[in-house]
């Protein structure tokens, strides 16, 4: 469980991640992600139908929104849900330079495209699809995500994915094999 | 010379049951298929497990089992096809997709087979532990691709049928209108534990009504997406607009069945009971240290805790083979695992310390402090106090747990984890949390508590401390 007080943890996500996040699903996924690539590992993920996702992490944002570590804003999407934006308060430099430079990139992909590929990075590194079972985690992540795979979402994520790969990160992404 | 044998002529089936009163199984081939994977060994094994575990220590007559459960679900699953059939009959541009409909309804009776013993009880630890078996979905769909209940569903119904209702149970998201039936807010296993449980514990309230929720689904295609994205439409189940009071009831139905029972901090001390001494046996036999535990090596608890990655050693567990071995291992030479084992045989139940009320009580709300902020102080108090309680000595058991009954804003929100009511004719449907304002103000449980042996005074001054230190920065969270 997360070592440390968890909206502290959280807001300070938000703080590198330059001051705001747009949506709960880009929120989880950027630190799945971040925590896969090193960056200090917090929390713990469980995979749900939305893919990784962190009770701990929602508490900690519930926590911070409340304590006023964090603003949250709740806005209705074209698509009839609702989603939350995250703000610091007051502008604050990044804590961790070489985190922030990980978690503006990626906050800057679609969250549906970071929904499949934090599903696909999942699926490889904690349910070994594709490393030490057979299959590939991109095959699967599109076998449970039909409709947000198609219309090249999948391959957009495969991208996006392949890109963050690149950063500088405490140690490398796994390297997927190709969709 | 004598011919082929005659084969039998198939013959319906008939099950009488205590909640749906009569299911039964068709002579046409798909449910005489069903009936045979019915009769495998893995189907067969939960009539060993109990739908609600240790509940039964509280509410004798909960003694209903997965087994029962399962046969409930697929009979509920058939009447929500039915509802898919009826919706999409009615329109002639659109095919009923007969493949996808059987593969839920085998989905919907098979989706409990990989269930371990006491239902949920052991998967925390499970988890805790990286068991493969801590997710009984994956363990239910590894035993549909590979167990002979694939045997029988791919001889009749096609060579990838048991591998097409694994996935479904595997992926978790439904990908199609009938795999709703399977998962969702209205799925068939919700619809049949919700009414079993309450006739079973015997508590009285948590009624839904089933009848009129069938009689008002529809099929209605809907936006989905995540956060700002939209990913298109997806077709769903959605009420009509004579079954708002319905749906809030059913929301409200597992309002009260959690803190009434799931919840029930007798059910969940015998839980944490059960997986203390669960972990103690598993780690002294897989240590080699298997003659202090007081089985014998060829016992099936000894067996999976050597190869727990094993799914036939896992297959070989279910609530009698614990409860037979409970009388040895109250004789172990390890003095914990006699302790523990003497304790759920002879139903001692450790003392339960409520800490999320102990911190409430410390942190009391301040003069014209909202709501949110006040709970937000308790919980971020709980987080402290859950940390230490976890670094705490063996002796005192935790158990956290929250729960929402119905979550408007989720991380992220899908028309299958809403509730969609149609209003007006030609209008999206809306989301019931906007149609009820109970529903809309429903916060979540949550629950941190404590459980230690009732003549054991150090540890409760251990969680007084806790407590104190969680509570002791408290006053200043939040203070501009």
């Amino acid at each position: 469980m997360v070592r440390r007080d968890p909206h502290r943890v959280a807001a300070r996500i938000v703080r590198d991640a330059g001051g705001s996040v747009v949506g709960r699903t880009r929120m989880q996924k950027i630190t799945y992600l971040a925590q896969l690539a090193g960056f200090p590992a917090e929390f713990r993920f469980d995979y749900r139908h939305y893919g990784p996702f962190s009770e701990e992490l929602a508490t900690g944002l519930d926590i911070a929104s409340a304590l006023g570590e964090l603003t949250e804003e709740v806005r209705v999407s074209d698509w009839g849900g609702t989603y939350s934006i995250y703000r610091l308060p007051r502008e604050q430099p990044p804590a961790d330079p070489r985190r922030a430079a990980f978690l503006q990139k990626a906050k800057e992909i679609g969250a549906i495209e970071l929904e499949l590929a934090a599903t696909a990075a999942f699926l490889f590194a904690e349910e070994g699809i594709g490393r030490d079972k057979p299959g590939n985690p991109w095959h699967e992540t599109r076998a449970r995500k039909p409709q947000k795979a198609a219309e090249g979402r999948l391959e957009a994520a495969a991208t996006a994915y392949a890109d963050l790969r690149c950063l500088s990160t405490p140690k490398p992404l796994p390297e997927l094999p190709p969709p | 010379m004598r011919g082929p044998k005659p084969q039998r002529m198939p013959k319906p089936q008939r099950i009488r049951c205590p909640v749906h009163n009569l299911i039964e199984f068709g002579t046409d081939q798909f449910e005489q298929t069903l009936w045979r994977a019915i009769q495998t060994p893995p189907f067969q094994r939960l009539r060993r497990i109990r739908q609600l575990g240790f509940s039964e220590l509280v509410f004798p007559g909960a003694t209903h089992t997965r087994f029962a459960h399962s046969l409930g679900v697929f009979h509920m699953a058939r009447k929500l096809i039915e509802v898919i059939r009826r919706s999409i009959g009615a329109d002639r541009t659109r095919m009923y997709g007969h493949h996808q409909a059987q593969v839920a309804l085998a989905a919907a009776l098979l989706h409990d087979i990989g269930h371990g013993m006491f239902s949920h009880a052991f998967e925390p630890l499970a988890k805790r532990l990286r068991l493969p078996s801590a997710e009984h979905e994956r363990a239910s769909a590894t035993l549909i691709r590979d167990s002979e209940i694939a045997d029988v569903l791919n001889a009749e119904l096609g060579s990838g049928f048991a591998n097409d209702v694994a996935a479904l149970i595997e992926r978790k998201e439904p990908g199609n209108l009938y795999d709703a039936v399977v998962s969702s807010q209205f799925d068939a296993d919700r619809l049949d534990y919700m009414q079993r449980d309450r006739l079973m514990t015997g508590v009285q309230s948590s009624g839904v009504d089933p009848v009129w929720l069938l009689a008002n689904l529809e099929v209605a295609a809907v936006r989905t997406g995540a956060d700002d994205a939209s990913a298109g439409e997806i077709e769903t189940l959605v009420l009509g607009p004579k079954a708002v009071q319905t749906a809030q009831s059913y929301v409200l139905a597992l309002f009260h069945l959690y803190p009434n029972v799931y919840l029930h901090k007798a059910t969940r001390g015998a839980e944490q009971v059960f997986a203390a001494l669960m972990e103690r046996l598993l780690r002294l036999a897989a240590d080699g240290h298997t003659a202090k535990t007081g089985l014998e090596e060829r016992h099936p608890l000894i067996r999976f805790a050597k190869e727990p990655g094993d799914s036939a050693r896992a297959q070989a567990l279910d609530d009698h083979v614990f409860w037979g071995a409970l009388p040895m291992l109250e004789e172990a030479e390890d003095a914990e695992i006699a302790r523990l084992a003497g304790a759920l045989r002879g139903r001692r139940l450790f003392r339960c310390i409520d800490v999320r009320a102990q911190i409430a009580v410390a942190l009391p709300p301040r003069k014209d402090e909202a709501r949110e902020k006040h709970q937000a102080r308790i919980a971020l108090a709980c987080t402290r106090a859950e940390r230490l309680l976890r670094m705490a000595p063996k002796c005192i058991l935790t158990d956290s747990y929250s729960r929402s009954p119905y979550k408007r804003v989720q991380e992220s929100q899908s028309p299958l984890n809403r509730i969609l009511i149609r209003t007006t004719a030609g209008s999206p449907p809306q989301d019931m949390a906007e149609l009820s304002p109970i529903i809309a103000a429903a916060e979540p449980f949550h629950i941190l508590r404590a459980y230690v042996a009732r003549d054991d005074d150090k540890a409760g001054r251990t969680i007084e401390n806790i407590v104190r230190t969680s509570t002791r920065g408290g006053e200043e969270d939040g203070q501009a």
